[in-house]
């Protein structure tokens, strides 16, 4: 089987194209996958003519546009036709690569999807997901993240969507951790029933009696760097303002550290003498090690790195994407999809009867 | 028959595949036989098509010991390659000497045996020089280019020797041929193969001559266009390469698009491998159909429709004491060591 065509929307990203094209050029020497660069050719050329890369593995793809995060997405797409973005999910719809990565903006990605790739049977609305270091390992793998979705796809959820958020999520994790029975939780408010939200209520009553995975139930926010749930679903606007926030905590630790470090000598020798334990903890909860996460639901693998993506970061994403067209991804979500619906038909099937 | 045209090749990491980075390496290569020894794709396919030229001539310089003679003989013979002239590295003698310099010295062992072999041909050959990215072939190989164009004279050459650390005997050697080399036809290119995929960018101070190449198709591409080789020969290279090496369809076409994109080849320049690959229908069918090739190539041209290439530099004369200033002596280029890390103010 020939190695996997990755797309990369090379004008995406704070750090685009130099970060972009340093990542490609780094996966171009690291692996035998093919890559297309989709950018202003010209300049994507002096770029890689400057740094080390093997151009049998990379074509150019000329794109003479590209959206920035300022503008308005739509609008942009429109304006834009030719755009870095879209001329790159034009190469994966029509089967010229085979995944699409980008750290271009979410809205944007997933206007360009929508316009050019096929939501799978059976899903209204596809969902961002973002991987987020753990405690705990999971899967064959010792996958030390869980999944979290939807990070910022839609706006709202209904109770269906989470639930299809979660199918999806659910066999993301089955393929590529390995992990045969993720365990799956919703994210919630609090205890409360009556404090919930509806679409948190009726998923969570879906859920419950839903075979193939291990539903936890609703969990808080507190639990998801614990690595409790395998797969964590939520709403779009919840999942981006959770995610940044853990983020932003992360960040803050570490500059408290820094700080401290600076600040006096017995705490300057404390930090030096467990480096080695900080740096593995570091190791861990490197987000660039992940590269990027999953937008699911479409019937192409696309992923989506981090804006602020280094070389590391873009070269990792690629190997993500690559990693999801040798696991068909879509067709494993969209196999899920089927069986949920036939089972509900059945269901409903059966209500009538009685 | 008179000589015509001189294909001279490096031979490590330029026609075999040997790695000369580490001791164990260096000794495996010593030690290894013949028929162990590998070429670099499409090396030996592209030698073949080059001596089918009436009034070539391969020869070959490298720094292997001279002990290794019969075995690289033997090697060729395996290949069915015939090498016109073989010149190897007096490393034993430097050592006894106490020439240890001389063991990694590049320029003072090649160019004196580059001009020693140029004045054994026709000063009317032309020649067509194959080097690698690994020490100082592109160096060694311009110096040498200039000398036979005479754009550098001996008074001009004899500083920059200096600045190599050249020994004096091989300098004097050197400058003698120099001096009395008459002019001859332009170099007409130097392949750099990117064995250790140095950036191309590394290469700009050597003027347009100098080309480097991923693989020998992008040098085969532009020696067909050059006349040199046949479309037969392009033909068979691509399949060795795509059988025997692991190339795809998509390398070769991409492999294309680099030279359209470094303004090596022109996007009109398909019509000449199309041409080749129609013509050779049965040939390529063991790759794909002729059209499909084609249409790979075709493909990966339209991505970058649109798109100027990069400009072509004036050229201008190369300047090599300043390379020599920016970059010490080229002896030194191998070992070079990676930047160190930046140093953090964390530990972690």
């Amino acid at each position: 089987m020939p190695p996997p065509t990755i797309a990369f929307d090379a004008m995406g990203g704070e750090f685009a194209p130099t970060e972009i094209v340093r990542g490609a050029a780094r996966l171009s020497l690291e692996t035998d996958l093919d890559i297309i660069l989709v950018g202003d050719a010209p300049r994507l050329a002096a770029l890689l003519g400057g740094m080390r890369h093997n151009a049998e593995r990379i074509a150019l793809h000329h794109a003479p546009q590209w959206i920035r995060p300022e503008e308005n997405a739509a609008e942009a797409l429109d304006a834009k036709p030719d755009g870095s973005l879209l001329q790159a999910a034009r190469l994966v719809a029509s089967g010229q690569a085979d995944a699409l990565v980008t750290a271009g903006p979410t809205r944007a990605l997933l206007l360009a999807c929508d316009r050019t790739m096929r939501l799978l049977p059976g899903t209204e609305k596809a969902a961002l997901a973002a991987v987020f270091p753990t405690e705990l390992r999971r899967g064959e793998k010792d996958d030390p993240f869980s999944l979290v979705l939807d990070v910022g796809a839609s706006l709202e959820a209904s109770g269906a969507d989470l639930v299809r958020f979660a199918l999806m999520g659910a066999s993301y994790a089955r393929v590529i951790s390995k992990n045969p029975v993720p365990r799956v939780a919703l994210l919630s408010g609090g205890a409360e029933l009556e404090w919930e939200h509806p679409a948190i209520l009726a998923a969570h009553a879906h859920l419950e009696r839903l075979a193939g995975i291990e539903y936890l139930g609703r969990i808080e926010g507190h639990l998801i760097p614990r690595g409790t749930a395998d797969v964590v679903v939520t709403s779009g606007t919840v999942g981006a303002v959770v995610m940044r926030m853990l983020e932003g905590m992360a960040q803050t630790v570490l500059d408290l550290a820094r700080y401290a470090y600076h600040e006096r000598l017995s705490w300057r020798l404390g930090f030096t003498m467990v480096a080695g334990a900080l740096q593995q903890l570091k190791r861990l909860t490197d987000w660039e090690e992940y590269g990027g996460a999953p937008l699911l639901g479409f019937d192409r693998v696309v992923i989506r790195a981090d804006p602020r993506s280094g070389a590391r970061a873009i070269a990792n994403a690629g190997k993500v994407a690559a990693k999801a067209v040798a696991h068909q991804v879509p067709g494993a979500i969209a196999d899920r999809l089927h069986l949920h619906a036939f089972g509900e038909g059945f269901e409903r099937g059966r209500a009538a009867e009685g | 028959m008179e000589v015509r045209h001189v294909y001279r090749w490096d031979l490590d990491k330029t026609y075999l595949r040997t790695d000369f980075d580490t001791l164990r390496g260096l000794l495996r290569a010593a030690r290894e036989k013949a028929s162990a020894k590998v070429n670099v794709a499409g090396s030996r396919a592209l030698v073949r098509a080059l001596q089918e030229r009436p009034g070539a001539r391969v020869a070959i310089i490298s720094g292997s010991p001279r002990q290794m003679r019969r075995k690289l003989e033997e090697k060729f013979r395996l290949d069915g390659v015939e090498i016109d002239e073989l010149v190897l590295k007096p490393n034993v003698e430097n050592i006894v000497r106490g020439r240890f310099r001389a063991i990694r010295d590049q320029v003072g062992y090649k160019l004196p045996a580059l001009l020693e072999g140029r004045s054994r041909v026709p000063s009317t050959a032309s020649e067509t020089l194959f080097g690698d990215d690994a020490e100082a072939d592109a160096f060694v190989y311009s110096l040498y280019a200039d000398i036979v164009e005479h754009r550098i004279s001996a008074a001009q050459l004899s500083p920059i020797l200096e600045l190599c650390g050249v020994y004096d005997d091989d300098a004097e050697r050197a400058l003698r041929f120099a001096s009395n080399l008459p002019m001859g036809p332009p170099i007409e290119r130097i392949f750099i193969h990117l064995d250790g995929y140095s950036p191309p960018a590394r290469f700009e101070a050597y003027g347009r001559r100098v080309v480097p190449i991923y693989n020998y198709f992008q040098a085969a591409i532009l020696l067909l266009l050059d006349g040199h080789i046949g479309p037969g020969a392009i033909v068979r290279l691509a399949v060795e390469l795509t059988q025997g090496y692991g190339y795809s369809l998509v390398s070769l076409a991409n492999s294309f698009q680099d030279l359209v994109r470094r303004g090596l080849a022109r996007a009109e320049d398909l019509g000449a491998i199309r041409l080749a690959f129609e013509a050779h229908a049965a040939l390529i069918e063991k790759l794909r159909p002729a059209s499909e090739v084609v249409q790979a190539f075709v493909d990966r041209l339209k991505m970058v429709s649109g798109m100027k290439p990069a400009r072509v530099r004036d050229e201008a004369p190369i300047d090599y004491l300043a390379i020599l200033g920016r970059e010490g002596p080229p002896n030194t280029w191998r070992r070079r060591r990676r930047p160190k890390p930046r140093r953090r103010d964390l530990p972690f």
